[in-house]
């Protein structure tokens, strides 16, 4: 989808079409557990759907809002922390801790994004800034005592619904993928929403958006919490499915670039990029250890040529680069005077 | 979106990040080739970060579990089960938490008995922890933190020593020590790095060692890495104390040994816990004039143990060095083995019932015999080395000794 196709026919059947593909990914995906019963699938997919669910928070800001931020580790971090400290250090349930956590994540992504969007930092230097955000907060844990410092914290192991533990990997599953669901639903209303045209009116042209009368930083600031709550979800998540979390998973650059990576190999700025990106993304890594057997490091090799590949075929991501071949294919079938914008849609 | 709007364009970004993860995997490919064992063979879970930040220690790991297995296959294989062989499944944690849990998931379903590695404590605390939901044992190979054996997970054995156990031991020794020279230190400096490890010994000898005598004149932590340490160092010669005690990784160590070498620092001794370098045989051969009478306190094996000694001299035939990962590792796979020996199956919970009751003396550690209360080896310990006459020897205990403590340092 275009952006102009996005603004101009997101409150129509186009809309509704959307939220039923929504629909039917989830409810595909949520069959995949009755289907296959290997842990070493259902442990795949579990990873896949987190680096979706933190990218999609990614794709908020960077992909609708077009600030591009490379410290996302800090909300993600933020979210893993809060559940782990509540539930270790306060006793505080597992499913309240959760909730506390995406709250955390929202509210460093209102402090971060308050402090850099007042200074006016764009591009760049907004990149950088959370970067060092992230970084602070790594160094900052890891000397803390509340946060365990360097020894990091660990949740006891209690496989009950109750602690937000189970035994089976495939609740799990169902779990994130519900999570995955929301972010999904989130994204689409945010599309339709006009907090989403003014959120891509930012992007494209910020000046112009300001002499039109959004509120440029507010309009960030509501991305950056959102995008940030979404994030740390997908840390919270990982505390109870890990059970420990230290300073270098926590606000790690891992993370960071986990996030931002799946939505730019998915297609930023798109509804599925991130899941897309993110099941191409694992799946790469799967199936290059599959191709390099037990040679240390030669899957990472392999990973690594293949992404440089996929790049450089689908620059604008994959779902960019489908637009693109079904443009392509609608210019050869259809006669010469019909323009690509209607032949997009029609 | 146009190209032209990023800040960062998106095509060069991710060039620069694919190619650098291929950068940072362009390790050693080399593998000892492995006898892929036919019929009733046991297959053995092989864990180890063998690529990513902690890649040279899980390599190392990943040696010394695989020279165990060929050599007992060798010896005709596990004879309780006649003489099945043991088939490595090797697995790469990736020196991440959730790389280990990935590869607890395929090793289970591959159909493994046991699984032996780990190495960092957060990847075993997962690995533990995923392989208790298939009751499948697990051998911790280095993994010191304490909370590793203490969740009460049934499947998780740890061989070697804990960081409390290994902590005590230290300021032990150094009072020993001291207390044998006749007590010339009195004041000491701490320089750690500022995560798990290096903050944990400094918290614990801050707290211990004004109990022995010694008083604390300041504690430096920097963090993992660093590369210039002119500045501690001046603060170290400021300050002069009698010990300096380095709790950090291999490059800082051999940073900071250097500068002080270079800055003519020479206190009267320089004693570490669990140093990065401090006891390498690396360290050893590339800078023989700092490493020169620094001790350590650390994992090491028995010097007057002739099987010892003859993995060293194979490990060192490869052109690798022996360091504790191998030997940590090789014995695990043996206890693993003696484990299939008494136990007479294959089956995992027989397995975990024999690691429980084991009392295996065959190990190339100064341990004893191996006896576990609640996972935990009770006999394993570390060892005291020093850098003497171009070799690392072992001062304490007294048992494994192969030479006398030197301190102080002659200047």
């Amino acid at each position: 989808m275009t952006r102009s196709g996005m603004t101009k026919r997101g409150a129509t059947g186009h809309g509704i079409g959307r939220f039923a593909s929504i629909v039917i990914v989830v409810a595909v995906l949520a069959a995949v557990p009755l289907v296959v019963h290997s842990n070493v699938t259902l442990n795949f997919l579990v990873a896949t759907l987190l680096a979706a669910l933190a990218g999609q928070g990614w794709n908020i800001l960077g992909g609708y809002g077009g600030q591009y931020s490379f410290g996302h580790a800090a909300f993600f971090g933020t979210g893993a922390y809060v559940t782990a400290i509540l539930q270790v250090r306060y006793g505080v349930n597992a499913w309240a801790g959760f909730a506390a956590g995406i709250a955390g994540g929202a509210v460093v992504g209102a402090v971060i994004g308050g402090l850099s969007f007042r200074s006016g930092l764009r591009g760049s230097y907004f990149a950088l800034v959370t970067l060092a955000f992230a970084e602070v907060l790594r160094i900052v844990a890891s000397v803390t005592p509340i946060t365990g410092a360097g020894v990091g914290t660990l949740v006891k192991l209690d496989l009950h619904a109750r602690a937000f533990q189970f035994e089976s990997r495939a609740v799990f599953y169902w779990v994130i993928l519900a999570m995955v669901a929301v972010s999904l639903v989130i994204t689409h209303l945010v599309e339709r929403s006009r907090f989403g045209v003014w959120l891509v009116a930012v992007r494209e042209n910020e000046d112009a958006a300001r002499a039109l009368g959004v509120d440029v930083i507010m309009v960030k600031l509501g991305a950056m919490v959102l995008s940030a709550a979404i994030t740390a979800a997908a840390g919270c998540f990982y505390v109870q499915y890990f059970l420990f979390i230290d300073s270098g998973i926590a606000y790690g650059t891992w993370i960071s670039i986990e996030a931002l990576l799946t939505p730019i190999i998915g297609g930023v700025g798109t509804v599925f990029g991130p899941l897309f990106g993110a099941l191409v993304v694992k799946s790469l890594g799967e199936g290059a250890k599959l191709l390099a057997g037990d040679a240390p490091g030669l899957d990472l090799v392999v990973y690594g040529i293949v992404l440089v590949l996929v790049i450089g075929m689908a620059p604008r991501g994959l779902v960019g680069g489908l637009t693109a071949a079904r443009r392509w294919c609608g210019r050869r079938w259809r006669p010469a005077s019909i323009p690509a914008e209607e032949a997009e849609h029609g | 979106m146009t190209d032209s709007k990023m800040p960062v364009s998106r095509r060069k970004f991710l060039a620069t990040t694919a190619l650098g993860a291929a950068a940072a995997a362009t390790g050693t490919v080399a593998m000892p080739s492995i006898l892929r064992a036919q019929g009733a063979a046991v297959k053995l879970g092989v864990l180890h970060p063998v690529t990513g930040a902690l890649s040279y220690s899980g390599q190392q790991g990943r040696l010394g579990a695989t020279l165990a297995i060929e050599e007992i296959n060798a010896a005709g294989g596990i004879k309780a089960l006649g003489g099945a062989k043991l088939d490595p499944v090797l697995g790469d944690a990736r020196s991440s938490p959730d790389g280990g849990t990935a590869e607890v998931e395929k090793m289970n379903s591959a159909g493994v008995s046991a699984i032996v590695g780990g190495y960092a404590s957060s990847i075993c605390l997962a690995v533990s922890q995923a392989a208790s939901r298939y009751d499948l044992p697990y051998l911790v190979d280095v993994g010191v933190a304490d909370s590793i054996v203490t969740r009460g997970l049934k499947n998780t054995f740890r061989f070697g020593p804990g960081f409390g156990v290994i902590a005590k031991t230290a300021i032990a020794n150094l009072a020993a020590i001291n207390d044998q020279a006749g007590k010339p230190a009195k004041t000491v400096m701490i320089v750690h790095e500022d995560s798990l490890f290096g903050s944990g010994v400094a918290k614990l000898l801050n707290a211990q060692l004004p109990q022995h005598g010694f008083s604390i004149l300041e504690t430096i932590a920097h963090p993992t890495p660093t590369r210039d340490f002119n500045n501690v160092v001046l603060k170290i010669k400021a300050q002069n104390p009698d010990i300096v005690i380095p709790a950090n990784y291999y490059n800082e160590y051999v940073l900071l040994a250097r500068t002080m070498q270079q800055q003519h620092v020479r206190p009267k001794g320089i004693y570490s816990v669990l140093g990065g370098a401090a006891s390498s045989y690396k360290f050893l051969k590339e800078f023989p004039e700092a490493a020169k009478y620094i001790m350590d306190c650390n994992h090491w094996f028995d010097p007057r143990n002739p099987k010892a000694l003859a993995l060293k001299k194979k490990v060192e035939a490869k052109g690798q060095f022996f360091t504790y990962e191998v030997y940590l590792n090789y014995s695990c796979v043996q206890l693993v083995a003696d484990a299939l020996e008494r136990g007479a199956s294959a089956d995992r919970a027989k397995i975990i019932a024999a690691l429980a009751s084991s009392t295996f003396a065959g190990h190339i550690m100064p341990y004893g015999p191996t006896k576990f209360v609640n996972g935990q080896n009770e006999g394993a310990a570390p060892a005291n080395t020093q850098v003497l006459d171009n070799d690392i020897k072992v001062i304490l205990p007294a048992a494994f000794a192969n030479a006398k403590p030197v301190f102080p340092m002659p200047a």
